[in-house]
């Protein structure tokens, strides 16, 4: 009994914490992101989230950040691999994409842009954008990562963002992470 | 069967209510959280503009490579806090944390304040008094009332190119920040 009451008592936590999904955590295909960490009255599992993280959050009124950790495909994203990321995205001032190792290193290779930034991507016609993630050079907007190995993570962030107002029910668009070739 | 059924059924109970301990608890237990990270910065009652980690290395915020920062932490113990400046016109936005780092307040400069940051923060006595003197505050400031008295300010301001990082910076060392005696005045009328 005592087994199974460590188990679930410790695996359910860790669960909430780190996925989070039926905990608090909104998920919109490759992308999940907690709309409660930029609330002024968050539900318990947010604030056990808050601390465990010890980042820096956005407030609701500031913006609201998502995160991949796997393709569209439900793949985990691993630097052997390149992606593309493209589609619609929310109505935002801006947003930004940069690739992070899962404890949050940016993982750009050194002396190349850090993360993409919306206002200053090449566009197809209909204003959609693709960025390339990956090692190997890329045309277009091109997310260099460095030449470590292992898992990572894709950090987008939206800054001023009215699809807030009504979340959950409103985004009705992020981008596709697809995976093109691997090593 | 049956008896093993309900050592089953009693570890899953006994599980939830090790679950929501654990979750209820970690707050208070976190020995790593926003607010120590922030305290290492040394930003008590003074602006100071977060480095920027170069590439590779540890990100402990998750500062974002196209924002700059500036943080200010604030004692309402020792006073309202005040924090105030001029901002460049690119995006900006300002939050206000407890810390547990839940969100107090935030805001952007696409709110109608322009580029005038004037940011009052006040616990829940000094609201009070400051309702119950009508005191008349300055047109623009915004007053935050928080519900704790250790709480940290963070502004975050849009790059237009990562070349302007040294020049905002600049722009975000040069706000100011720290407690009024605004009471003190109000007493005093």
């Amino acid at each position: 009994m005592l087994v199974i009451a460590l188990l679930v008592g410790f695996g359910l936590s860790y669960f909430a914490l780190v996925d989070g999904r039926f905990f608090g955590a909104y998920r919109w295909g490759a992308w999940a992101a907690r709309p409660e960490v930029g609330a002024t009255a968050p539900d318990p599992y947010t604030r056990a989230y808050l601390a465990r993280t010890g980042t820096l959050q956005l407030g609701r009124g500031e913006g609201v950040q998502f995160i991949a950790t796997e393709d569209s495909d439900g793949q985990a994203l691993t630097r052997a691999c390149t992606y593309r990321v493209a589609g619609s995205t929310p109505v935002a001032a801006f947003w930004t994409l940069r690739a992070t190792t899962p404890d949050g290193i940016n993982i750009a290779r050194e002396g190349t842009p850090q993360s993409m930034h919306s206002n200053r991507l090449a566009r197809s016609n209909s204003g959609v954008a693709a960025i390339h993630v990956g090692t190997p050079l890329a045309a277009g907007n091109w997310l260099e990562l460095d030449a470590g190995t292992g898992h990572f993570q894709l950090v987008l962030t939206f800054y001023d963002a009215s699809f807030l107002a009504g979340f959950g029910a409103s985004v009705t668009a992020l981008p596709a992470v697809i995976k093109e070739d691997c090593a | 069967m049956i008896r093993a059924l309900l050592w089953l059924i009693a570890g899953l109970m006994l599980g939830l209510v090790i679950h929501l301990v654990i979750i209820l608890i970690l707050p208070r237990f976190a020995a790593d959280n926003v607010w120590t990270q922030v305290q290492k910065l040394e930003a008590m009652g003074q602006v100071v503009v977060v480095p920027q980690p170069a590439p590779g290395a540890p990100n402990p915020l998750g500062l974002d490579p196209e924002m700059a920062y500036a943080i200010c932490q604030f004692d309402l113990t020792e006073g309202p806090g005040a924090f105030s400046g001029e901002l460049p016109a690119d995006f900006w936005s300002v939050g206000i944390f407890d810390r547990d780092g839940v969100s107090v307040y935030s805001t952007t400069n696409r709110s109608g304040v322009g580029q005038s940051l004037e940011l009052g923060i006040f616990n829940a006595e000094q609201t009070r008094l400051l309702s119950q003197q009508q005191f008349e505050i300055e047109e623009g400031l915004l007053i935050v009332a928080a519900p704790q008295n250790d709480v940290f300010a963070v502004v975050r301001l849009a790059l237009p190119y990562p070349e302007m990082r040294t020049r905002y910076e600049q722009a975000l060392a040069a706000l100011t920040c720290g407690h009024t005696n605004v009471l003190d005045t109000i007493s005093d009328k």
